[in-house]
């Protein structure tokens, strides 16, 4: 039997089938197509090694200066005792866009210093030696590697021993912060367990399938502070900062000033165990005020499982609210912020709830995808257990990403389906970093994955809205401005707040360039920027759909808040 | 004749419009849903024996809702969700007089976050069944997750004013008058969850969080305080229906993890038991061989606390834990050498484990031997920053190598949080300003520590803070 439409609305279905076609996807995956060929390979051999589910991250940054986003890629390695090595290493890729103007990246590994073997886990990338190049820190499952960059000729020296920052444990994200205000990157390592191969657990999945373990099969080891010591050393002040008193399975950093002093803070999204929001005493001292501050634990005052976190403004009521990836069940929560470093748990209000319970998120990040003036949200997933309706899979941990659009009252709507087919995907996602990587106007993705190929989210939308990017740079010291905070004036618009960062998400280091969407905004912007040291300058743009560099002194004089705060 | 012919084509109509879906006709009894599909060869052994079973059972008697609920509570027990819902959809289509098979898929939707549609369930639930106040509090607390806060607070008000779920019900009320911003009002409200039930970690936390709201940062330090002490520790209602999924499982794993629950009550026995009876099916699980090390220790079977650590070192796995197990039980006989191996072991293992570093300083101590027992105290602390213990016995090594200012540095941390441990943590504090120099603040400390041994019933400690305050006099 066939049932017929009216006629009415079987052309009402053809004119919307039509309307479907013709709306782009949000993003297009093109990573083989312009040259990013890197496959991870987490060495599994079937021992289950609890390391081989966590994946790892890269960097999306300017390492060479030339004005485009390259890419560096972290490999792992077999785990089981005399495995053969794969011979895979970390792969540094250079982006041929600036000055091809196409994009295209081509596998410059050999002769930069970086394809060494090692099971690598993230990286932070900061100018640590303030000789106007970004150099990075790599984390592993066993030596961190500080590679300093040789003044951007794409090769780098590693200087662990020399600075002192190397770390042994299991490390997983950092971030480079200049947390006493003395001009020089100071570094902070988030460690996550004690786990070793010969002291692997025996786990299994709930009908007693081997399985990876959880968190809880393992102690939590304690995350790292190194201080800057301006000559190329660093000293490790976990202990006198303070950071050792307390302790967490670490999985993500993200930097901010949560309390609205004007001095930069750290939160650390910890597995299993209660999240840290270390609050800068301005003395060189840090205080975990993670439970009290309401960013620690869930309304029933259990640790979650959280892995990546996305800081920034959603709310544009000026202040850096959090948004922690969790486990399958836990739902992925948002701490909006109340400008004291106080947070509420709003993620049911949002939206966010019951959409995000379903899935594990890893890499995760704020970025105004249609450049409407509003951060968005796009989470990479992939499970750590076997998923139940992926059983007998070869993969059971495959799970799409997800595309949250910011309504701008508060609340979220779930976009993914509208994004493309590269969200729906089912893959195991980790490391996602953000950034302009064809410098079209607007955010890319970049994500790589436990199971397979890395992705190139190209945003194919975002640039239909206005947009301004901003590249600070200070001379002498923190020459990339790293924790600095610019400010957008729009007349009769809020205002619009980022930072200037590399850290969150998931053990990536992203793009230092701060990006504004402007929505239908066309006309000239104010631009503030407070300095990382407190001060402030102030910009008139007249226009806008550019990118820009700001040098520190080339403004006016603008005021500052209290202690160098934002007002 | 005219009435008839009326009659006929009425009837007539009727037929037509019915077999042409205009008018409905009575409804047939809708077909209940499906059994789930269940890839019984994906599973292990006695996951797939046990899931046949019910999947049998509920197959060969279709019409049986017992079978289906059956097969829907097999499904939970072995945490496969989704197959669980399915069956218990199909169960209360069957029985929809039946209150059970909603409540259960109750708590599998709370358990994939489905609040709404968990709600729905408690809510019918409840009607069928207004008696049983656990069904009252899931849906309390399903309502509040899905933000019908209004119904939420029907709800939470009629478990306040029941004896039984008073706690439950004040916590609930906190939270919605929290969620509202009327935390003075949360604040009433969690003080009487506690004061009906003082160990609520929940509400404790809850409480501190509307303090802070209120600006009283103080007290909120402290409610904070409380529920690190209490933690998850929940004043429980009791659900039958709820405790039958824990009955369900006799496969290895199911022992064990059943073990594991009576450790934690104190059936040291029962524990054993469990454990015992895993490994006997199912020698190759290396958890229950490492915790049987311990659970035969605490019972004094040594020999079979050897042939537990023997089997798990077989094994291969859970190394590091396996040998810092059989460690501590070697220590409880005195066997202080073997120990110090066993803890060698374990490092070897795994050289960040905090717990073998503390104890290898143990008996390096012993040995005096305290620049070594310093390092592995330090170690300790390194891989685990809050070990408090670890940190205290370096404390202690630096006094006794007169470090003294490095001692007080190590002790200082140690007077937050204040637990039963805090007053010997503050007595070494004491000891170490004294002995630095520093005789007035010792002596005020050592007061302290005092008092708070007192509050904390040591009068043993407490006699000998007194007996070297009176030296120091």
């Amino acid at each position: 039997m066939t049932t017929r439409l009216p006629l009415s609305a079987a052309i009402a279905s053809v004119l919307f089938a039509a309307s479907i076609a013709a709306a782009p996807a949000i993003f297009e995956e093109v990573a083989a197509r312009v040259g990013l060929d890197f496959v991870y390979d987490n060495g599994a051999g079937g021992e289950h090694y609890i390391l081989e589910v966590m994946g790892a991250g890269g960097a999306l940054v300017d390492y060479d200066n030339d004005g485009d986003l390259d890419v560096f890629l972290l490999q792992g390695q077999p785990l089981v005792p005399g495995a053969p090595p794969s011979g895979k290493t970390h792969r540094l890729y250079r982006n041929e866009l600036v000055p091809s103007g196409a994009l295209r990246f081509t596998d410059v590994t050999a002769g930069s210093g970086l394809g060494v073997k090692g099971y690598g886990m993230g990286v932070a990338a900061g100018d640590y030696d303030n000789d106007g190049d970004l150099d990075l820190y790599v984390t592993a499952f066993g030596r961190n590697t500080l590679f300093r960059n040789n003044n951007g000729d794409g090769t780098f020296t590693d200087v662990t021993d020399a600075a002192g920052v190397h770390d042994d444990r299991w490390s997983t994200s950092a971030a480079f912060v200049d947390y006493d205000r003395d001009g020089y990157l100071d570094l902070f390592v988030a460690n996550y367990l004690d786990f070793t191969v010969a002291g692997n657990k025996q786990c299994f999945d709930p009908a007693g399938t081997p399985d990876y373990c959880s968190p809880n099969a393992y102690e939590p080891v304690g995350d790292r502070l190194f201080r800057n010591l301006g000559n190329g050393r660093f000293e490790d002040v976990t202990e006198s900062a303070g950071i050792a008193r307390a302790d967490g399975a670490g999985l993500g950093v993200s930097i901010g000033d949560y309390n609205g002093d004007g001095w930069l803070d750290i939160y650390v999204a910890n597995d299993a165990t209660p999240n840290q929001l270390w609050l800068n005493e301005r003395d060189g001292t840090f205080v975990d005020d993670g439970p009290l501050s309401g960013s620690a634990l869930n309304a029933a005052g259990n640790p979650e499982g959280s892995m990546g976190i996305a800081s920034g403004d959603y709310d544009a009521d000026g202040d850096e609210d959090l948004f922690v990836t969790n486990i399958i069940g836990e739902t992925f929560v948002l701490y909006r912020n109340d400008g004291s470093g106080s947070f509420d748990d709003v993620r049911v209000m949002a939206g966010l709830a019951a959409p995000t319970a379903p899935f594990t998120g890893f890499g995760v990040d704020w970025f105004d995808y249609d450049n409407d003036g509003w951060l968005d949200l796009f989470i990479t997933n992939g499970a750590v257990n076997i998923v139940e309706k992926l059983r007998g899979d070869p993969v059971p941990y495959r799970m799409p990403d997800l595309l949250f659009r910011n309504v701008g009252d508060g609340r979220f709507e779930d976009v993914s389906k509208q994004a493309g087919p590269a969200l729906a995907r089912l893959e195991v996602g980790r490391g996602a970093a953000f950034g302009d990587i064809d410098n079209d106007g607007d955010i890319d993705v970049l994500v790589n994955k436990n199971d397979g190929p890395v992705r190139l989210l190209l945003n194919q939308v975002g640039n239909q809205a206005s947009w301004l990017q901003l590249d600070l740079r200070q001379p002498g010291n923190n020459r990339f401005a790293v924790g600095a905070l610019v400010t957008v004036e729009r007349p009769g618009l809020p205002p619009l707040k980022r930072r200037v960062r590399s850290d969150g998400s998931y053990l990536v280091a992203q793009d230092t360039r701060v990006h504004f969407g402007l929505g239908t905004h066309t006309g000239p912007v104010a631009v503030i920027v407070h300095w990382p040291d407190g001060a402030a300058e102030r910009w008139t743009i007249d226009k806008v759909r550019q990118r820009i560099s700001l040098t520190r002194g080339s403004g006016s004089p603008a005021t500052a808040g209290p202690a160098g705060a934002a007002p | 004749m005219k009435g008839g012919t009326w009659a006929w084509v009425a009837a007539l109509t009727l037929v037509f419009l019915t077999r042409s879906g205009v008018v409905a006709g009575p409804a047939p009894a809708p077909e209940p849903p499906p059994l789930p599909e269940i890839a019984l060869e994906t599973f292990p052994d006695d996951a797939r024996e046990a899931l046949k079973g019910a999947l049998d059972a509920a197959r060969a008697r279709p019409e049986d809702p017992e079978a289906a609920g059956g097969l829907g509570l097999a499904l939970q027990a072995w945490e496969q969700w989704q197959s669980a819902h399915e069956a218990y959809l199909r169960a209360q289509a069957l029985a929809p007089a039946n209150p059970q098979w909603f409540h259960l898929d109750g708590i599998v939707l709370q358990r994939i976050r489905q609040p709404a549609q968990a709600a729905e369930k408690f809510a019918r639930a409840w009607r069928l069944a207004p008696e049983r106040l656990a069904i009252l509090a899931r849906l309390a607390e399903s309502l509040f997750d899905a933000g019908a806060l209004d119904d939420s607070e029907r709800r939470y008000r009629t478990l306040a004013d029941t004896p039984a779920s008073a706690p439950v019900g004040q916590l609930g009320l906190g939270r919605l008058a929290a969620v509202r911003g009327r935390h003075a009002e949360a604040v009433a409200h969690f003080d009487r969850a506690i004061a009906l039930f003082p160990e609520f970690g929940a509400a404790h936390y809850a409480r501190a969080q509307s303090l802070r709201a209120l600006g009283r940062r103080d007290e909120a330090r402290k409610a904070l305080a409380e529920h690190r002490k209490h933690g998850t520790a929940w004043p429980g209602i009791p659900d039958e229906w709820a405790a039958l999924v824990d009955t369900v499982r006799e496969d290895p794993r199911g022992r064990f993890l059943r073990g594991l629950r009576r450790a934690a009550n104190g059936d040291l026995a029962g524990a054993i038991e469990d454990h015992e009876a895993a490994v006997a099916v199912k020698p190759h699980l290396a958890q229950p061989y490492v915790n049987l090390i311990s659970l035969y220790g605490r019972a004094q079977q040594w020999a079979r606390a050897e042939a537990a650590y023997r089997a798990v070192v077989e094994l291969g796995y859970n190394l590091d834990d396996a040998h810092y197990n059989y460690g501590v039980l070697l220590d409880a006989q005195q066997r202080y050498e073997e120990a110090a191996a066993a803890y060698r072991k374990a490092l070897a293992a795994n050289p960040f484990h905090a717990l073998a570093h503390n104890n290898l300083g143990q008996a390096l101590e012993r040995e005096r031997k305290f620049a070594e027992a310093a390092e592995q105290y330090r170690q300790a602390i390194v891989n685990r920053p809050s070990f408090r213990l670890a940190r205290f016995n370096l404390g202690r090594m630096k006094i006794a190598t007169g470090d003294f200012d490095g001692a007080i540095r190590e002790l200082e941390p140690l007077r937050e949080p204040v637990d039963d441990e805090t007053p010997r943590y503050l007595f070494a504090l004491a000891v170490a300003m004294v002995q630095g120099g520093r005789r007035a603040e010792g002596v005020a400390m050592a007061k302290e520590a005092r008092a708070l041994a007192l509050r904390f019933s040591q009068t043993d400690l407490a006699r000998a803070i007194d007996r070297d305050l009176n030296r120091l006099r």
